[in-house]
C-alpha cells in the first residue's frame, strides 16, 4: 500500500520533470475531439485548433476525432498515453464514460485538459484544467437580455436543447434562475425541447403560437432553434415577439441585422480552440492554472453587433 | 371515406363489418374528439391546418415507403436521404438557382434509391440490412458533401423556392396540396393500374408472382425509386420551410414514417394495406404530437403517451378486424 503510493508519487514527479523538459524543446499535445463534421461549430473548432498549433513552433499537435463514439475516444486516449504525449486535450463524447481513461492518463503522469463541455464531477480530480464556455452564465446573460427586451414584464416561452445534454441543461438552469431573480414579472409560460433542430423548433413554436394568444418573448438554447421559432412567428404573422438565443449563428446574426431577432450570446469556436491550446501550454509551462478556465462569451444584440464579425457557421 | 363504405351497404347498416374495415378511422375520430375535449384550441381551423402542414413532410415520405412495404420490403434509409436531399437542395439553391438545385437533388436521391433497388431487387439482399446500412452511409455522404457546415438560403424573402414550404395554392398551404395530390395519384396507381397490382402480387406471394410472369426484381427496383422520389419531394418542402438545413435534420424520421405506415394498417410482410390508410396513420401521429404539446405535457411524457396511443390504435384496428376486443385464441 505504502509502496504503491510512493511509486505513484515518484512517477508523478518523474512526469512533471519530463514535462518540464519537454516544454523547453517543444511540446507534443494530443487532442481527441467529440465529433468533427457533425456541425459547423466543431468543424471550425478543429480548423482553428490546427492553425493555432501550427502558428506556435514549440507545439507539435496530434489531432484525433472520436466521431461521437465513446469507445473510439477511450481507445484514442490510450493511444495518446502510449505515444507519451506531453498533454492530452479531450472534448468528451460523454462526460462520465471517459473518466477511467482520464484517470489512466493522470496515473501515467500526463496532464489532461477538458475542452468545451465538462467531464462528470467524479472525474474533476483527475484533470489538470477545464477550458470552455460557461453555459450557466450564458443562460443568465440571455435572461438579462430578455428582461431588457421586455422592460421587465411579460410572458415568454423557452425552446431548450436536446434533453440530457449538459449544455442544454446548464443554459436552461442559468436562464430560469437569473430570470426569476432579475425580472420576476417576466414569466416562463412553457418550456419544450427543440433538440438543437431548427425544423423541430419551428414545429414546437407553431404549437405555442396556437396555444397562447400572447407571447412576448422566446428564449432558444441556440440561434439555430431561435431562427426556427422566428420562421414560425413570421409565417403566422405574429409580430412584437422578442427572440433571444445563444451561440450566435450566422442566420441569427443576419436576422439581427434585419431587426427581427433581439440578441444572443457570442461564442466563437476559434476562441474555444485557442483557449484549450493555451490552457494546455500553460499547464505544461508550470503556470498556476485555475481548474475552470472560461473564455468570455459576451452578449450580442442589434445595437452592438457591429463589434463582432459574422459567425462562420 | 366512411360515408362511401356505408353507401355500399344494404339498407341496414352492419356496424360490425363497418368497424372491421374502418378500425383505424374510428380510432382517429376518437382521438380527435378526446383531444378536442381537453384543449379548446385543438379543433380550431388554424390548428388543424398547422398539423396538416407539419404532417406533410412525413406524409409524403410515408406514401413512398408504403409502396416499398406493400412489395414486402422495408426502407429505413429515408431519414438520412431526407437530410442529404435537404442539405443539397439548400446548398445548390444559392450556387445555381432554385430550378437546377431541385433537378440535381432529385437525380441524386434517385441514384441513391436505385442503389437500394439494385441491391434488394436484383441481388436479392435483405432489405432491412441494405437500407439500415444505407442509413449510415448516406449520413456519411451528407457530412462529406457539406463538410459539416449548416447551409442556409441567403435570400429568403424573394426566392420563388419559398412556395413549396411557405406558400399556398388557392389558399391552401402548398405542403398540404403536394401531400394530397401525391397521395391521391399513388392511391390510384396502386388500386387501379396493372403496375399497382403487380406490387401487391409481389408482396403477397413473391413466388406465385414470379410464376405468373411478373418480373419481381424490376418491380422491387421501381418501388425504391418511388420511395426515393417521395423523399426528394419531402426534402424540397423541408428545405423551403426552414430555408436552411443541418446534417442531421432527418435523423429519426425513418421511424416516424414507418410508424405512420404501420399505424395505417399496412402489413410489414407485404401485400396488404393501402395509401389512404397510411395518410390516416400519419395524421394520427401528427395530431397526437400536436395535441400533447397543446395540453402542455412535458416531453418525456409525450414519448410515453405517443407509444400508448399507437398501441391503442393498433389494438383497436386488430380488434375491429376480428370483431372482439380480446381474442380467445392466441
Amino acid at each position: 500500500m505504502k509502496f504503491s503510493k510512493l511509486l505513484a508519487a515518484t512517477t508523478a514527479i518523474a512526469a512533471v520533470s519530463l514535462a518540464g523538459a519537454a516544454s523547453a524543446e517543444g511540446m507534443k499535445i494530443g487532442i481527441t475531439q467529440n465529433n468533427v463534421g457533425v456541425d459547423s461549430y466543431q468543424t471550425t473548432y478543429e480548423k482553428a485548433f490546427i492553425e493555432a498549433a501550427d502558428a506556435n513552433s514549440d507545439v507539435e499537435a496530434v489531432v484525433l476525432d472520436a466521431g461521437g463514439d465513446v469507445a473510439r475516444q477511450i481507445a484514442q486516449i490510450q493511444d495518446l498515453i502510449q505515444q507519451k504525449v506531453d498533454a492530452i486535450i479531450i472534448w468528451p463524447t460523454n462526460g462520465k464514460a471517459v473518466v477511467p481513461a482520464v484517470r489512466k492518463a493522470q496515473q501515467a503522469g500526463i496532464p489532461v485538459i477538458i475542452t468545451n463541455s465538462n467531464i462528470a464531477a467524479e472525474g474533476m480530480e483527475f484533470i489538470a484544467a477545464f477550458s470552455g464556455p460557461d453555459n450557466i452564465t450564458q443562460g443568465a446573460r440571455s435572461a438579462e437580455l430578455m428582461c431588457e427586451a421586455l422592460s421587465n414584464k411579460g410572458e415568454v416561452v423557452q425552446i431548450s436543447g436536446q434533453p440530457g445534454y449538459t449544455t442544454a441543461i446548464e443554459r436552461q438552469k442559468g436562464f430560469e434562475d437569473r430570470l426569476a431573480e432579475a425580472c420576476p414579472d417576466v414569466k416562463i409560460i412553457e418550456t419544450q425541447p427543440g433538440d438543437w433542430n431548427r425544423e423541430k423548433s419551428q414545429r414546437v413554436m407553431e404549437a405555442f403560437l396556437t396555444k397562447y394568444d400572447n407571447i412576448d418573448g422566446v428564449y432558444a438554447g441556440d440561434d439555430n432553434m431561435g431562427v426556427g421559432g422566428l420562421n414560425a412567428a413570421k409565417a403566422a404573422g405574429r409580430t412584437g415577439i422578442a427572440f433571444i438565443g445563444a451561440t450566435n449563428f450566422a442566420v441569427g446574426y443576419e436576422a439581427m441585422g434585419r431587426g427581427e431577432y433581439y440578441g444572443s450570446i457570442y461564442q466563437s469556436p476559434v476562441d474555444d480552440a485557442k483557449a484549450a491550446l493555451q490552457t494546455a501550454i500553460d499547464v505544461l509551462g508550470g503556470k498556476e492554472v485555475p481548474k475552470l478556465n472560461y473564455f468570455d462569451t459576451p452578449k450580442i444584440t442589434q445595437k452592438n453587433m457591429n463589434e463582432f464579425t459574422k459567425p462562420v457557421f | 371515406m366512411a360515408a362511401i363504405e356505408v353507401g355500399k351497404e344494404p339498407a341496414s347498416i352492419d356496424v360490425k363489418s363497418l368497424l372491421a374495415r374502418q378500425g383505424i378511422f374510428i380510432a382517429f375520430v376518437l382521438f380527435m374528439i378526446g383531444f378536442g375535449i381537453f384543449s379548446d384550441k385543438f379543433l380550431s381551423p388554424e390548428n388543424l391546418l398547422t398539423v396538416l402542414r407539419q404532417s406533410a413532410i412525413i406524409g409524403v415520405m410515408a406514401v413512398g415507403v408504403t409502396v416499398v412495404v406493400l412489395s414486402g420490403n422495408l426502407d429505413l434509409s429515408v431519414g438520412s436521404m431526407l437530410s442529404f436531399g435537404t442539405v443539397m437542395v439548400v446548398d445548390l439553391h444559392d450556387k445555381l438557382g432554385a430550378t437546377p438545385a431541385i433537378g440535381i437533388m432529385l437525380i441524386a436521391v434517385l441514384v441513391l434509391g436505385a442503389v437500394n433497388g439494385f441491391l434488394i431487387g436484383f441481388l436479392k439482399l435483405n432489405s432491412l440490412i441494405v437500407t439500415l446500412g444505407m442509413l449510415s452511409a448516406i449520413q456519411g455522404l451528407t457530412l462529406i458533401y457539406s463538410g459539416g457546415k449548416n447551409v442556409d438560403v441567403a435570400d429568403q424573402e424573394t426566392t420563388w423556392f419559398a412556395i413549396f414550404g411557405r406558400g399556398d395554392i388557392l389558399g391552401v398551404a402548398t405542403p398540404i396540396v403536394i401531400f394530397a395530390v401525391l397521395a391521391v395519384i399513388m392511391h390510384i396507381v396502386m388500386s387501379r393500374t396493372p403496375y399497382g397490382r403487380r406490387i401487391y402480387a409481389v408482396g403477397g406471394n413473391a413466388t406465385a408472382a414470379v410464376f405468373s410472369g411478373i418480373r419481381r426484381n424490376r418491380v422491387v427496383f421501381s418501388t425504391y425509386l418511388i420511395s426515393a422520389f417521395c423523399t426528394g419531394i419531402a426534402a424540397i418542402i423541408l428545405g423551403s420551410r426552414v430555408m436552411g438545413s443541418q446534417n442531421n435534420v432527418g435523423q429519426g424520421y425513418e421511424l416516424l414514417v414507418l410508424a405512420g405506415v404501420i399505424l395505417g394498417g399496412t402489413s410489414l410482410l407485404g401485400g396488404s394495406g393501402n395509401i389512404l390508410k397510411t395518410v390516416l396513420g400519419v395524421l394520427i401521429l401528427g395530431f397526437i404530437q400536436n395535441g400533447l404539446l397543446l395540453l402542455g405535457f412535458p416531453y418525456f411524457a409525450q414519448w410515453i403517451v405517443t407509444w400508448v396511443v399507437i398501441i391503442l390504435a393498433v389494438w383497436l384496428d386488430v380488434a375491429a378486424k376480428r370483431g372482439r376486443l380480446l381474442s380467445p385464441i392466441a
